[in-house]
């Protein structure tokens, strides 16, 4: 029998065990053939890059996927070669040299490897082609699809080049720790028996106190300026709150849980049940030789689940906030009466309806003599808005009449803001905050504004975050009464004339917006709810798009290592559970013991992983994400929905590795 | 005496056409009796076994033991039979890796819930009788093979079973561990009053039994009685009836 068809023979006999195997092996290399083929594309790249921003990001990730690949394909292959010491002890035994032995081994990897780049590189060109379509839908792109080739001969061969790289890492791998291993090593490798386990309380203790030392610390990003965030500085506290965290984990899951674990089991009352005293002893007996890929998993899943909370926060707060940037579908400054006219005849071009609104807003600038005045008063250019850096703006309050905001908000279609306002009185006022953070504080100022020669005091009777204006055309906004507002049109002229133009006809018309733009020459002042939306989508679904690759990667890993280390922990132990059932215990709780010990390896990464998301999330958002919108829990859907998708894997992994230990144990009797 | 199990006419067949690998086989146990059943490999020593402990269903016949038909048990019925009645030892001890010895031999009285004070008590005095008191704090894979064993049997009488089945008990284990065990189980046979079925090919080991049935293609062949003999004897007469058989061949 030459190594061919021994190495054909054995994953057809193991076959449920490498099917799993071959399948998360053709996975990855179908999303590495689909990344490739789309960092390949040229057409594609050249309509969603023009600074060769995305080209960058692809090399970077490239970088990252081939080293996971790596890194996963080199993990399977020790799991499986561990599993088959005795058999290739045996082969050893008969007299094959170890050299004979590993071109066997090469030989099935080359297989593997071979079979999952045909069915990588087929269902790869399929995602690919996926990819390309959502995408040109998405972004409403005009791309010759004959252009795309389904294969790309490019990405074919880098894709194989990688492979072959692959079987040699593997080969080196395989020879290193063959040629380490003697003879009776091998043959006696799987019964070897695990080394005790030590008990100590201060390395749990100090795990379990670094984990806590560390949210405390990242939950201490809430208490704003105060914080060590600030007054020390954010890099060198995220470092800190980083060690101490992946060095709480590392003890957390090596010392503090089995130690919890056997200090549990003094109650007797709890212990000294028919699952209990099975799945304890186990969970400790266990986490002898899998603590260190316990902790892999449960870093590999703090980082899954942060990256795709952050990355679903990324993507849905600025279109939140859209409604902040961009309230008008469209608004201009008006600096010449002329305009206003030439933008209307550009609108009705595109609109035949009557139902477009064109309200124009004038604003006045007013100084302030008082002693505190808000941030917004003096910030001196219009922050959020790129293309406005630049743009010095003169300190003062920007004000508008009441009337106008209220006709601003019914135009905008925005009933919830209308009903949350109170009409203010001539000696009233009320204030437009940009940022949410301390918006409830400004009720009860009074500021002195200079109007003309005289000075009257206004008092502010509320804030909002409804602005009615866009930020690049007012900030520091105060809505005066109807009164006050004449007064300074009588002694003042306006700052500013904004033309705020809504209507159901003419959203998402990026021509219209285009045509403005070219009108206005390109002005910064021009801003569109609809066309703010659209860009935002097409500078960040490449970005989601090529994180989502490495995302998905994560995923197939983690659920596979999971998969492969309780089918190996429970089959191996497949003799345990023999035992137990020729001493009474039933199927159902056999079953049950199954389904305990392994929601509890599946469980550990999760929760550990989603409570470290959690808190990166809140610094995220916290430290690195403009606060302009109103807290609330809506803003953490896509979050919510990215920790339920995640869930949801984990539940589908669980799922199959339940069933396939429950079937190697009970046969027949598992369902 | 009192008939604990009741054998009648049990027949196994694996696959048909096949030699029947328990040919009608009738027998009686009483309690506190201890009974070897020898018999070459393939003779049908462990498939009686199996079928007697639930494990394994007769094609015909009929198992009786403390007045429960185990024909008539589901799947679920026998595992409750096999917690309240069958204590097992096995060659290869079998025991779980994972738990420490205490924890061993506790896990037949937890599936009985039985409060811990007394699981705890009951553990402390059998590991007394059997020399591993000592030992009950490590892990199966820190003792010697005639200590596993032992506590492999402690985990299997500390119940209090109606039978004990114990296939090849000695199978594993160097002639002064095997001595030992064997020892071990007869006093609890004698003071415990556990009634003991022991699967075994050496004659050494069913000399300590009082009444051997010696199998051959699925039937019961011989069957060999102690009475008043002392051990050596009884040894004797086995050895030399084996021996016979062996020629017979």
């Amino acid at each position: 029998m030459n190594n061919l068809s021994i190495a054909l023979k054995n994953p057809k006999n193991n076959f449920s065990f490498y099917a799993l195997y071959l399948l998360s092996v053709s996975f990855v290399i179908t999303v590495f053939f689909a990344f490739t083929s789309f960092s390949m594309n040229r057409v594609m790249l050249e309509k969603i890059s023009g600074d060769g921003r995305v080209e960058t990001m692809c090399s970077v990730i490239s970088v990252f996927l081939m080293a996971f690949v790596i890194f996963y394909m080199s993990y399977s292959n020790r799991f499986f070669l561990r599993r088959r010491m005795k058999e290739l002890g045996i082969y050893a035994l008969l007299g094959y040299r170890k050299t004979t032995v590993l071109s066997l081994l090469t030989t099935e990897n080359l297989l593997v490897c071979f079979i999952a780049f045909i069915a990588g590189i087929l269902l790869g060109g399929v995602f690919h082609k996926g990819i390309v379509f959502g995408i040109t839908r998405l972004l409403d792109l005009t791309v010759n699809n004959s252009e795309i080739p389904f294969f790309n001969i490019h990405a074919i061969a880098k894709t194989a080049c990688f492979i072959f790289a692959i079987v040699i890492v593997l080969l080196l791998s395989n020879s290193r720790f063959l040629f380490k291993t003697s003879l009776m090593g091998l043959v006696r490798f799987e019964k070897s028996a695990e080394r005790k386990m030590k008990f100590h309380a201060l390395p749990a203790i100090i795990g379990f106190g670094s984990i806590i030392m560390g949210y405390i610390l990242a939950l201490d990003i809430l208490r704003g300026a105060k914080s060590v965030w600030f007054t020390i500085g954010f890099s060198p506290v995220a470092m800190m709150t980083l060690v101490l965290i992946v060095l709480g984990t590392i003890l957390f899951i090596a010392s503090f849980l089995p130690f919890a674990v056997q200090r549990s089991k003094n109650n007797k009352r709890r212990f000294y049940t028919e699952i209990k005293i099975i799945t304890s002893p186990n969970f400790i007996y266990r986490m002898r030789s899998n603590s260190r890929t316990l902790i892999m998993l449960t870093l590999l899943s703090a980082a899954t689940l942060t990256v795709s909370s952050v990355m679903a926060l990324s993507l849905y707060y600025p279109i939140a906030a859209v409604s902040r940037m961009a309230p008008s579908e469209i608004e201009c400054r008006i600096e010449d009466e002329s305009e206003t006219d030439a933008v209307r005849q550009i609108v009705n071009k595109y609109s035949s309806q009557n139902n477009v609104t064109f309200l124009q807003t004038n604003i006045y600038k007013v100084t302030s003599a008082s002693g505190q005045l808000p941030a917004e008063y003096s910030v001196g250019n219009s922050k959020g808005d790129s293309d406005n850096e630049k743009i010095l703006r003169k300190a003062g309050f920007e004000c508008i009449s009441y009337s106008d905001y209220i006709s601003l908000l019914e135009a905008q279609g925005r009933k919830k803001a209308l009903k949350r306002m109170e009409k203010p009185g001539d000696k009233e006022c009320i204030l437009v905050k940009y940022q949410s953070d301390s918006y409830k504080k400004e009720t009860g100022n009074v500021y002195s504004l200079l109007i003309g020669n005289e000075e009257i005091p206004v008092t502010v009777t509320a804030a909002t975050l409804d602005n009615p204006i866009s930020f690049a055309n007012s900030v520091g906004t105060l809505i005066v009464s109807d009164n006050l507002y004449h007064t300074m049109e009588e002694r003042l002229s306006p700052e500013t004339k904004v033309l705020s133009i809504n209507g159901e006809s003419i959203k998402d018309n990026e021509a219209l917006f285009l045509e403005l733009s070219e009108y206005l020459n390109g002005s910064p002042y021009l801003q569109g709810n609809s066309h703010r939306i659209h860009e935002i989508f097409s500078l960040s679904s490449s970005t989601f798009l090529l994180i989502g690759f490495l995302v998905i990667l994560f995923f197939i890993a983690t659920g596979s290592i999971l998969y492969f280390n309780n089918i190996s922990a429970i089959t191996d132990a497949k003799d345990d559970y023999e035992i137990l059932r020729k001493m009474g215990y039933t199927d159902r709780t056999v079953k049950k013991i199954i389904k305990k010990q392994t929601i509890t390896f599946f469980s550990i990464p999760f929760l550990l992983g989603l409570t470290d998301c959690i808190f990166a999330t809140i610094v995220y958002k916290t430290a690195l994400m403009q606060n302009i919108l109103k807290e609330s829990l809506m803003l953490y859907i896509p979050t919510f929905i990215a920790i339920l998708l995640t869930f949801v894997i984990y539940m589908i992994y669980y799922c199959m590795t339940v069933h396939t230990c429950a079937h190697a144990v009970l046969g027949t009797n598992a369902s | 005496m009192q008939a604990l199990l009741k054998a009648n006419e049990v027949t196994k067949i694996y696959a048909k056409g096949q030699r029947p690998s328990l040919n009608k086989v009738s027998f009686n146990v009483s309690m506190s009796e201890f009974i070897a059943i020898m018999g070459a490999s393939g003779s049908g020593k462990t498939t009686l076994l199996n079928v007697l402990s639930t494990i394994d269903t007769p094609t015909s016949g009929s198992i009786v033991i403390n007045g429960v038909n185990l024909i008539q048990l589901s799947d679920t019925g026998a595992a409750d039979f096999r917690r309240d009645h069958l204590g097992f030892i096995f060659q290869e001890y079998f025991l779980l890796d994972s738990l420490t010895i205490r924890e061993n031999i506790s896990v037949p009285l937890t599936l009985q819930k039985l409060p811990p004070e007394k699981i705890e008590k009951m553990v402390e005095n059998l590991a007394q009788r059997f020399g591993i008191a000592s030992q009950l704090d490590k892990y199966p894979g820190e003792l010697s093979g005639g200590q596993r064993q032992r506590a492999s049997a402690a985990r299997a009488i500390v119940k209090q079973p109606s039978i004990l089945f114990a296939d090849e008990p000695t199978g594993a284990l160097d002639s002064s561990s095997a001595t030992e065990l064997l020892k071990t189980l007869k006093e609890a046979n004698e003071e415990l009053h556990t009634t003991i079925l022991m699967v075994t090919h050496d004659a050494y080991a069913a000399s300590f039994a009082n009444r051997i049935l010696i199998f051959k293609d699925g039937s019961i062949i011989r069957e060999l009685l102690k009475q008043d003999a002392d051990r050596r004897t009884f040894y004797e007469a086995i050895a030399r009836e084996t021996a016979r058989l062996d020629t017979e061949r």
